[in-house]
């Protein structure tokens, strides 16, 4: 590559984000520190997210503290030591309930995201008969709790066998979350202009194809939200796993740590060590997309 | 390629809306139509029909000699720009271009060759790698332009394709679209409200009011002959002067508030129709060119000066623009209130008379030593007088 095509990459702005700030904590902290120059009246509210920070993060730290101590160490407060990770390897099939949570989490996300995102274009850009009777019914699925459904759930499921299957758990997971994602999807849709979907149709596509071609490749940072957003919510779900799947060899993560934690004696250090491990999956997807569930979350605000 | 005709084409909403009545037109082949008209007027809806994205209520769509009402846009072989150029953002200019091509499974090499072409035609050569993001306004309409030429549509359609640039880059693409059409020689249907844009760039030209069609004619037919108020309130910038005035029992003059016209007899032959009018009230149209200064020539004969006074001289350099005041009465109506873009529509009646002073604009040299405040004699030419019946609104001829 020559010199010249370098430098004009180098000096090409950022296109998608012309204002955005440059990464890294030394320009967070310029930034603080100039707004606080520029507006001293917002030190308290810098004092105050600084709190909230410290109580979002305490946990952490006393998970990752505490994991590093034997049950003794625990108690008395000092020393660090690798026994309770040792201990909750032998005591858990750790890798197995990794892999049984990012099955359900990939199965559910996928029937979730290829629901929700046809459904949200056919709301979004069609209309048809019962349009807005089952749009409603959509988002008041949207409204009823889980917990308020979970025992008949639980019935109809064991009349089908489902119960102790990943596809049973899948199944409710997908269920409980596609009237969400279709609502974003549907709101994502709506921000694509209709003259868009009309050109493909002038061009010769019929609406499925609008769909599969134009529409859908577009929507990749819906898609990436919605994605995000379940595997948060799933992945740390205890009380679906807890029902569905009791069997030891299809335990999810989180009801691994919860059998753990449900004996007579509780070993906090190897119960830290186990809930890191099961927090560390979504920490790592929600640092890496954060911006896409920013983006997703304040879809149709800017409209 | 093929004709285009409506007949008595109607597009009537759910809710009893008629967007357009009874509209008859016949486009030839590579002819350009501009349908022209205020907002609300019903020239996007009836583009629409035609391309397929609307449903025809009522009339016959004829493409080709063929009645295309109920098939698909795809079917319909028509291509169409829209305003906001509608390109597929995930693609490249290339693929946007030959994105039709490819869904008619046209071979990989004819696609390249084609967009070439067309890339070559609009001056996108450089660009084709690039996606829509990345172009500025004119670039992303060139391409919209090659995404409908690629295909050798048999109809161009064109949404109000250049509202979206800036007033140098409309003139500039203005041209450039119209010797593109002329280019490929495929009928166009053209929208837009802006009265310059059709003007400069029909063939012929289609007045809309209220989804009505007005008059359809040669851009010069339309302005030299409007058939009512609204296209001769519409068409023409500055607009027409319009002035109530009263024929004399004679019927050779014409009395605009104190002052008096006389109407020569090649003017009357040209519009026998005026001599039933005689002691009657009609509107009498001016254009602002048809006003010149007197004092630039000799003197003008009797019977053909206005006197006004100047409130407001603009020099564009090739000409003075000069707003005045005459006494006289202003004509107000709904369709030259909508013509001109006056916001107040509602309650006016058909037709509306009164005031003692009017506005009016007149285009003279710039050698004009006009300015403001001054009492200005306009010489009028006689012969390029307008006349409307006050209660119908048409114009008066034959």
């Amino acid at each position: 590559m020559s010199v010249g095509s370098l430098a004009t990459k180098d000096n090409r702005p950022d296109r998608r984000r012309p204002h955005a700030p440059k990464r890294g904590v030394p320009s967070r902290a310029r930034f603080v520190l100039r707004r606080i120059r520029k507006d001293p009246a917002s030190i308290p509210i810098f004092l105050a997210l600084l709190v909230a920070s410290g109580v979002m993060l305490y946990p952490f730290g006393f998970m990752l503290l505490n994991s590093l101590r034997s049950q003794s160490q625990y108690l008395s407060g000092s020393g660090f030591s690798t026994a309770s990770w040792s201990a909750l390897f032998s005591y858990l099939p750790v890798g197995r309930e990794l892999l049984n949570s990012a099955l359900v989490c990939a199965a559910s996300i996928a029937i979730i995201l290829a629901v929700s995102s046809s459904a949200g274009f056919a709301f979004a850009k069609l209309s048809f008969r019962g349009q807005g009777a089952l749009f409603v019914t959509v988002i008041g699925c949207m409204m009823v709790p889980l917990q308020s459904i979970i025992i008949p759930e639980y019935v109809n499921f064991a009349h089908v066998h489902l119960i102790n299957t990943y596809l049973g758990a899948i199944l409710v997971y997908a269920g409980l979350g596609t009237p969400f994602a279709t609502f974003l999807m549907m709101t994502f849709y709506r921000g694509l202009p209709e003259e868009l979907v009309e050109a493909a149709v002038c061009d010769g596509l019929g609406y499925e194809s609008t769909f599969w071609r134009v529409a859908l490749p577009l929507a990749k940072p819906a898609l990436a939200t919605v994605a995000v957003l379940q595997f948060i919510q799933i992945w740390d779900d205890l009380l679906v796993g807890l029902l569905f799947l009791q069997e030891p060899t299809n335990r999810t993560i989180t009801v691994g740590l919860g059998v753990l934690s449900s004996g007579r004696v509780v070993a906090i250090p190897e119960l830290m060590a186990g809930s890191l491990i099961s927090a560390l999956p979504a920490v790592i997807v929600y640092l890496v997309f954060q911006r896409y569930l920013v983006a997703g979350l304040t879809l149709g605000v800017n409209r | 390629m093929a004709t285009v005709t409506l007949e008595k084409v109607s597009k009537v909403y759910p809710n009893g809306f008629e967007a357009v009545k009874e509209l008859d037109l016949d486009v030839s082949e590579g002819e350009l139509m501009v349908l022209v008209g205020p907002s609300g007027s019903g020239k996007t809806t009836a583009l629409r029909m035609v391309a397929g994205l609307e449903e025809i209520s009522s009339g016959t769509l004829l493409m080709g000699g063929k009645v295309v009402n109920d098939l698909a846009p795809k079917d319909r072989n028509v291509a169409m720009v829209f305003q906001s150029y509608a390109l597929y953002p995930h693609m490249t200019v290339a693929e946007n271009i030959g994105f039709s091509l490819k869904l008619r499974k046209v071979p990989k090499d004819e696609i390249k060759r084609k967009v070439k072409d067309a890339a070559q035609l609009l001056g996108l050569g450089d660009y084709l790698d690039r996606k829509p993001a990345q172009l500025s306004g004119g670039q992303r309409q060139r391409v919209a332009m090659g995404r409908a030429i690629v295909r050798e549509p048999s109809v161009f359609l064109m949404d109000e394709p250049l509202s979206n640039l800036d007033a140098k880059m409309r003139v500039q693409m203005r041209s450039e679209i119209s010797r593109i059409q002329r280019r490929v020689g495929v009928a166009t249907f053209y929208v837009t409200h802006d009265q310059v844009e059709a003007m400069t760039m029909g063939d012929r030209v289609a007045v809309l009011h209220l989804g009505e069609l007005q008059q359809v004619g040669t851009p010069q037919d339309l302005y030299e002959r409007p058939d009512n108020l609204f296209v001769a309130a519409f068409i023409g910038s500055p607009a027409m002067n319009l002035f109530e005035a009263m024929i004399s029992p004679t019927g050779d003059e014409v009395k605009i508030g104190a002052q008096t016209l006389g109407l020569p007899d090649t003017l009357r032959q040209a519009r026998p129709a005026l001599a039933g009018y005689r002691d009657r009230k009609v509107v009498v149209g001016i254009r602002p060119e048809s006003l010149i200064d007197a004092a630039l020539g000799a003197a003008p004969p009797p019977g053909a000066t206005l006197l006004a006074d100047v409130e407001l001289v603009e020099a564009l350099g090739n000409e003075l623009q000069v707003h005045f005041l005459i006494e006289a009465s202003a004509v107000h109506s709904k369709a030259t209130e909508a013509a001109t873009g006056a916001e107040e529509l509602g309650g006016v009646p058909v037709l509306q008379m009164g005031g003692n002073k009017t506005e009016g604009v007149a285009r003279i040299s710039p050698r004009s030593l006009l300015k403001a405040g001054d009492r200005a004699v306009f010489q009028v030419e006689l012969d390029r007088l307008h006349f409307f019946d006050p209660d119908t609104g048409l114009a008066i001829w034959n």
